[in-house]
């Protein structure tokens, strides 16, 4: 472990419990992952962890003491330091999810990944070098905040990722978007709360997209529908409902509409009883694609997408297959290929894909928000022009 | 009943196909239809559709009849012939003749799995399949049509009956599909072994009691090795080791410690510490496994062209079915999750009924059913050994020789 020429990586996270994402992705580095038919362990060493919040439940204590060359820092710069002046370690991971944290008025969880990356930021600063930095899910809840870190990371040169676990993870089938695709509509249908899960299913909406004829190109408004506003946009057909069928058609995860049924496609009539809450985001990219992402709570628990592409009228679809300790798994290892990819960067000093796709999602879940908290209003997003080109090489699980 | 002759000589076969664009009448033959019973959720794929393909499915297919064996509390076979217009007979052949005189429909699905049924000394449920499928034989043989016929899981608890399917469906020339949605379902990673690959050694992990979960196990064991450089070769002993003895047999090498670490390594559902605190394990360097299996099983096999390959059943230690093998060239191992998609949408049991629908409106069997009698041979003897003191048993009736499908078969698009 005192090998010299093994990367030194810092983390910093906001708690450490049982399947938050702290411990899923810290864990990895501590005791490895089955990766390609072994258990890997990352030729690196995580040497120091901060965790903001220690409750009842804390495990980054056990982790220290079955890890004993883990510093368990009382402070970021400590961490990233070790103890000296200077920062002392060749990459960061920042994860700042779960814990007790306020909600503001719109809803969203004041996670502080900002405050912990300025932090972070102040030591590279200081220390006249940086490091390469990867922060878990979207970079703020604060797009203004976001931004500042994108531009932090390239004012400062350091190699940055982040973003979601389901771009990365299996895919049934394994398939990837044609680079260059010409791509007319994008859906993807998903679960779970506004300010958390949307994020995850905007971001399988973008490592799709963002392979299309141009790539990037950046979104021009959004428009979240969310309870009677959401079904009367469904009647209208605001979005293709063929493209929602057929991702509904990729789940493994249908409530049954009727008991006695183990798997049956739910009518129009059945979906306001199983779905208390749907809410859905449409938006436009500046080349004048439209995507939507919906969510549909009580109907299914995964993650699927489904687009028109290349001119055809059959959908491309495909499910990102989380397998989610909820009952189903034990271990959440869909994490597995997200810090594959971050040891990646780590070794190479690049990051394994773009950060923009990360800061567009972010500022696509805060304008999602918007937009709801102004009534479901469409909200113009000139502050979202962000340009970008996909990495060639697909980075999802699929080996 | 016809004879042999006088049935190749009918052109009953031919004169009944149905025409174009009408759908295939199919009869249901059940050993029960409750909910989430084999029956149930594989039979409703015909009557309400299915996912497959991103797309839901509704193969022109119908439901006109179907025979339940045991109507225990839940019974859902009333309801079901209520709401989609087929009937449910007291008989098999009734069922097969939808009250007529002459075979009336042009498929057959057969589910004898669940209800209850007693168990014989080894272990084994007697579920009726062989008597189910010699019923729609005397039915095809008295009237002179043969028709598709797919049987879920093994063929039979004893090889002998499981042969006699078969030799049924060569004489009588219907097509048979059977066996288990392991090797059609979805794989993490999605690859298959290389056509004519050289397996030096293979081994299987799966979960779940005996004898039908080993017999998923076995499924997905043979899938993968069947694709080996000169087809399937039979089996020539096997051996079933239990407890302690599978340890041992671990300690000494006997069981490929690479090919172990490898199949675990695509588990998404280590048990023991991973479910106290959500660590990631190496079960097999950690020394947990032998903590967390009570009763270890490993069923080897010796097949006739040489390969031996390890069947381990580790309840205990996690939740699902992978496999590993080691190839000669690179890379040497290979390994993949069989992904058993949840309940209660089960949709790997779609993927299954979608080969089955493929098999009914085609006439031809996308994969052969001498793999399914294979493994229903290789557990029969498995089991022989376990009450015969684990002895090695050699196995000469399993010269069971076949040639995999050249496409893959397994949920990849």
């Amino acid at each position: 472990m005192s090998n010299s020429t093994r990367p030194k990586i810092a983390a910093v996270v906001t708690t450490y419990f049982k399947y938050s994402h702290a411990q899923h992705i810290v864990d990895r580095f501590l005791d490895g992952y089955g990766w390609n038919g072994t258990h890997h362990y990352p030729p690196m060493d995580l040497v120091s962890l901060y965790v903001d919040q220690i409750g009842r439940t804390d495990l980054s204590r056990e982790r220290g003491s079955r890890h004993p060359s883990v510093k368990l820092s009382p402070t970021i710069a400590d961490a990233l330091t070790l103890g000296g002046d200077r920062l002392a370690v060749d990459g960061v991971v920042l994860v700042g999810e779960h814990g007790n944290y306020p909600r503001n008025e719109k809803g969203q969880t004041k996670y502080p990944r900002y405050e912990f990356f300025e932090q972070i930021a102040g030591v590279y600063r200081s220390s006249n070098r940086a490091v390469p930095l990867f922060s878990d899910k979207h970079l703020s809840w604060n797009w203004e905040w976001a931004r500042k870190m994108y531009d932090t990371s390239r004012e400062l040169k350091f190699a940055f990722m982040a973003g979601s676990s389901l771009p990365v993870t299996w895919r049934t089938p394994s398939v990837e978007m044609p680079l260059g695709a010409r791509i007319s509509e994008a859906l993807c249908v998903g679960y779970g709360g506004v300010d958390s899960y949307d994020f995850h299913a905007l971001e399988t909406l973008q490592c799709m997209v963002e392979r299309r004829h141009g790539g990037e190109s950046g979104v021009e408004w959004v428009q979240a529908y969310r309870g009677d506003r959401f079904w009367e946009a469904l009647r209208e057909g605001v979005w293709p409902r063929a493209l929602m069928d057929a991702a509904l058609s990729r789940s493994h995860t249908i409530t049954p509409a009727r008991p006695g049924f183990n798997n049956v496609l739910p009518a129009d009539a059945d979906l306001p009883r199983l779905v208390k809450d749907p809410v859905a985001y449409r938006y436009q990219h500046a080349d004048g694609l439209k995507c939507t992402m919906i969510l549909l709570n009580g109907l299914v628990k995964d993650f699927t997408f489904a687009a028109y592409v290349n001119g055809s009228r059959e959908p491309w679809s495909t499910q990102m297959y989380l397998p989610m300790p909820d009952g189903r798994t034990t271990l959440a290892d869909f994490f597995s290929p997200q810090v594959n990819n971050v040891e990646k960067m780590f070794l190479t000093g690049k990051a394994a894909y773009p950060v923009e796709r990360t800061l567009l999602t972010t500022g696509l879940t805060a304008a999602g928000v918007e937009s709801l908290f102004r009534e479901q209003k469409r909200y113009d997003t000139p502050h979202l022009a962000i340009r970008y080109q996909p990495v060639k090489e697909s980075t999802y699980w699929r080996t | 009943m016809l004879t042999r002759r006088a049935f190749l000589q009918t052109p009953a076969l031919a004169a009944a196909a149905p025409q174009a664009g009408a759908p295939k009448r199919l009869a249901i033959v059940t050993t029960i239809y409750r909910y989430l019973s084999h029956g149930q959720h594989m039979g409703d794929r015909f009557l309400v559709g299915y996912p497959y393909g991103g797309a839901w499915q509704r193969p022109n297919i119908k439901v006109v009849s179907l025979y339940v064996d045991q109507k225990p509390e839940g019974d859902l076979s009333g309801e079901r012939a209520r709401e989609f217009g087929f009937t449910v007979y007291p008989t098999i052949a009734e069922a097969l003749r939808c009250g007529g005189s002459k075979l009336a429909v042009d498929a057959v699905l057969v589910i004898g799995e669940h209800g209850n049924y007693p168990r014989n000394d080894k272990g084994q449920i007697l579920y009726p399949r062989y008597e189910f499928f010699e019923q729609c034989v005397k039915v095809f043989e008295a009237d002179g049509r043969a028709v598709p016929v797919f049987n879920d899981k093994h063929l039979s608890y004893s090889f002998e009956k499981a042969k006699a399917m078969v030799d049924f469906s060569r004489r009588l020339r219907f097509p048979m599909l059977g066996g288990s949605s392991i090797p059609v379902t979805w794989r993490l990673p999605s690859i298959d072994l290389p056509p004519a690959c050289e397996i030096e050694a293979a081994l299987m992990v799966g979960v779940g009691g005996s004898d039908a979960m080993d017999f998923h196990a076995f499924e997905g064991l043979q899938c993968m090795v069947e694709r080996r450089r000169g087809g399937e070769t039979g089996v020539k002993a096997v051996q079933l080791l239990d407890g302690d003895a599978v340890w041992k047999a671990l300690a000494d090498g006997r069981i490929p410690k690479d090919l172990l670490t490898a199949a675990l390594s695509r588990s998404d559902t280590p048990l023991g510490l991973t479910v106290t605190d959500g660590r990631t394990q190496d079960l097999v360097a950690s020394g947990e496994l032998q903590k967390l299996v009570a009763k270890p099983a490993a069923y080897f096999i010796e097949y006739s062209d040489g390969l031996k390959a390890t069947m381990l059943m580790l309840d205990g230690a996690v939740k699902d079915f992978n496999f590993a093998a080691r190839l000669k060239g690179s890379p040497p191992l290979w390994s993949t999750q069989f992904l058993l998609t949840p309940e209660p949408n089960v949709t790997y049991s779609a993927c299954l009924m979608h080969k089955a629908g493929q098999m009914f409106e085609s006439g031809v069997a996308p994969y052969p059913i001498e793999r399914t009698l294979l493994t229903s041979g290789m557990l029969e003897s498995c089991l022989t050994s376990k009450v015969q003191d684990h002895k090695r048993i050699e196995t000469p009736h399993l010269g069971v020789t076949y040639k995999p499908p050249k496409e893959s078969q397994f949920a990849r698009t």
